[in-house]
């Protein structure tokens, strides 16, 4: 090798190393944490970040797992995260014991909160239908402030059902011990589902929304600093976001969603996790709705059911909270991502 | 010794509760992260009769624990004190039984005896017992010489009498490793009613986290320490009051 093209050489490798460092540079880090582990109950997160519309924002964005001691708003609150996934319980608790949070999107139009029954059981047409019944429930979860709301609305005295305390275990379910069993409709209820099948019994679920009783699942939220302070990162952000959601609830992207959301938990057989998307899809984007749509009715009601069950101590009046420009709005379709939120 | 554990709780749980407040204030965080002291005392007013009769509920699945756990590691540890082929495979398989974390074995436990007393009562057991039978094990399989070498060389030597030598020489150290072992059935009777239970503080603070309520966790750790450092404190008055007695 000649002088000249050594030299070329390393000027070429300077060059390579140096755009590389300012392209890193350029990108804001963020960090998102999850309500719950990767599942794909998160696939339009993890696909934002897979597809790189964080990139394509200049977002370097790190998503993290989250679970009950894991809370996107303690994060917020201690600065450990900048974006969050809370139920609209949380949110709500969290607005009435004081803290500064904004609720900018809304990944899920329907609960995916909803109860599995063998259909051998006679069906659930109306509420009063679960006088009688072993319902389960998660004292302390969301699951129960649902049940209690939907036995309130049947004039269901609580000694007129049983309810039984139930974890992830479901040997009660399988035993038949409780008969209607709280799920995440999306992943647990398509796997019991599955299982159930392969013993030649049929299910069906049972959906507090049908009823009557819309109780807010996971949404995005920030805290007021950062809406106020850095507006244009929270529109990039929420911007990449919905467009991963959007991409990862089309069809067509189905096999690269699928392969993304392995990645990152690889405990879920390919066909579940096939069944899990599609039944992700008709709860983030049904037919009517609009990716990211805050439901303000919904988030009302929501309030309403926790002050009646004494979960909060006052109205915290929940739609001053709902930030509908960012959520309510449609993205650009533009591939690149320009993020321009119309 | 029993007011002695109680004010030395105190002192540590205000000076862990002062830090924290300190945090909050420092950072300007919510009562949602970390609950102000008119909010814990709210909670305290609104959740502490219930909270104290499930900390004695969760004391009284520990205390019949310990005493199942003390009575099955002192009979193993007197079987296994010899070095023999038994006494050494006892020693393995608590070294090996323990190593496992008990969240594993807890779902098997609650299959075979679902989510009621008897699971609480076995994880407290399992988790006081290994601990316990390694310390008697310890103390058994250690001869006193200077005492047993004349009950062998006058042929009057029983293991009855060899499982007394060693407890009396080992007074001392046996009651300090029983009382010591009430946190470790009190905590493991909490693991159980955290992972899965019906009753009990534990299961109280699982469905506080549920509903991210520090408040209530703070009250739930309060009566744990109080009632743990008089449990405490008691046995180890009563284990002084037996060395007393034995030894003059």
């Amino acid at each position: 090798m000649n002088t000249t093209t050594t030299y070329s050489l390393l000027f070429f490798l300077f060059v390579s190393a140096f755009s590389s460092v300012a392209a890193w540079a350029d990108q804001q880090e963020l960090n998102y944490r999850l309500k719950w582990l990767f599942n794909i109950g998160a696939s339009g997160d993890i696909y934002a970040q897979a597809n790189g519309s964080f990139t394509a924002q200049g977002l370097k964005v790190r998503v993290r797992e989250g679970s009950p001691e894991k809370n996107a708003i303690n994060e917020l609150e201690l600065g450990r995260a900048d974006f969050g996934v809370a139920s609209a319980d949380q949110v709500i608790q969290a607005l009435d014991k004081g803290a500064h949070l904004v609720v900018l999107a809304q990944i899920f139009q329907i609960n995916p909160m909803q109860w599995i029954y063998r259909d051998d059981q006679p069906k659930i047409n109306k509420l009063a239908d679960l006088r009688g019944r072993k319902v389960g429930i998660t004292f302390g979860g969301n699951d129960e402030t649902i049940m209690r709301t939907l036995l309130t609305q049947a004039s269901i005295k609580e000694k007129e059902v049983k309810l039984s305390g139930v974890r992830f275990d479901f040997t009660p379910f399988f035993r038949r011990k409780v008969e209607i069993w709280p799920v995440y409709r999306n992943t647990q209820g398509v796997i019991l589902k599955e299982k159930l099948a392969q013993e030649g019994e049929g299910v069906r679920f049972f959906n507090p929304a049908d009823f009557g009783v819309h109780f807010v699942a996971n949404s995005i939220i920030t805290s007021e600093k950062m809406l106020k302070e850095q507006p244009q990162v929270v529109k990039k952000f929420l911007t990449a976001l919905l467009q991963g959601w959007k991409a990862a609830m089309n069809p067509a992207e189905e096999n690269k969603v699928l392969a993304a959301v392995k990645k990152m938990n690889k405990n879920t057989e390919d066909g579940i996790m096939k069944k899990q998307l599609a039944i992700t899809r008709e709860l983030v984007w049904p037919a009517s709705g609009t990716i990211g749509a805050i439901n303000e009715v919904a988030w009302k009601q929501t309030e309403a059911i926790m002050l009646r069950q004494g979960r909060i101590k006052q109205a915290v009046h929940v739609e001053k909270y709902l930030r509908q420009q960012y959520a309510q709005c449609e993205l650009t379709d533009e591939p690149s991502g320009t993020g321009v939120l119309k | 010794m029993l007011v002695r554990r109680t004010y030395q709780f105190l002192i540590v749980y205000c000076i862990g509760l002062a830090s924290l407040l300190g945090l909050k204030y420092a950072l300007s965080l919510s009562d949602y992260v970390i609950p102000s002291i008119p909010l814990i005392l709210e909670t305290a007013g609104q959740v502490f009769s219930d909270y104290l009769r499930a900390a004695f509920s969760t004391l009284s699945v520990t205390v019949l624990g310990q005493i199942i756990s003390i009575i099955l590691a002192f009979s193993v540890g007197i079987a296994g004190r010899k070095s023999s082929w038994l006494g050494s495979f006892i020693r393995a398989t608590a070294y090996n039984i323990q190593a496992y974390p008990i969240v594993a074995l807890a779902p098997i436990i609650f299959i075979l005896l679902g989510d009621g007393f008897l699971s609480r009562l076995l994880i407290a057991s399992i988790i006081c017992y290994f601990p316990l039978l390694l310390s008697v094990l310890g103390v058994m399989a250690a001869p006193v010489q200077e005492i047993e070498h004349f009950y062998q060389a006058t042929g009057r030597m029983s293991w009855q009498l060899e499982v007394k030598i060693r407890a009396f020489e080992n007074l001392s150290k046996l009651t300090t490793v029983i009382s010591g072992s009430a946190t470790l059935a009190m905590a493991g009777t909490i693991v159980a009613e955290f992972i899965a239970a019906n009753a009990g503080i534990g299961y109280s603070i699982r469905t506080a986290l549920y509903q991210s309520d520090l408040a209530k966790i703070f009250v739930a750790l309060f009566l744990i320490g109080i009632i743990i450092s008089l449990y405490q404190g008691l046995l180890e008055n009563i284990g002084q009051w037996i060395i007393q007695k034995k030894l003059g």
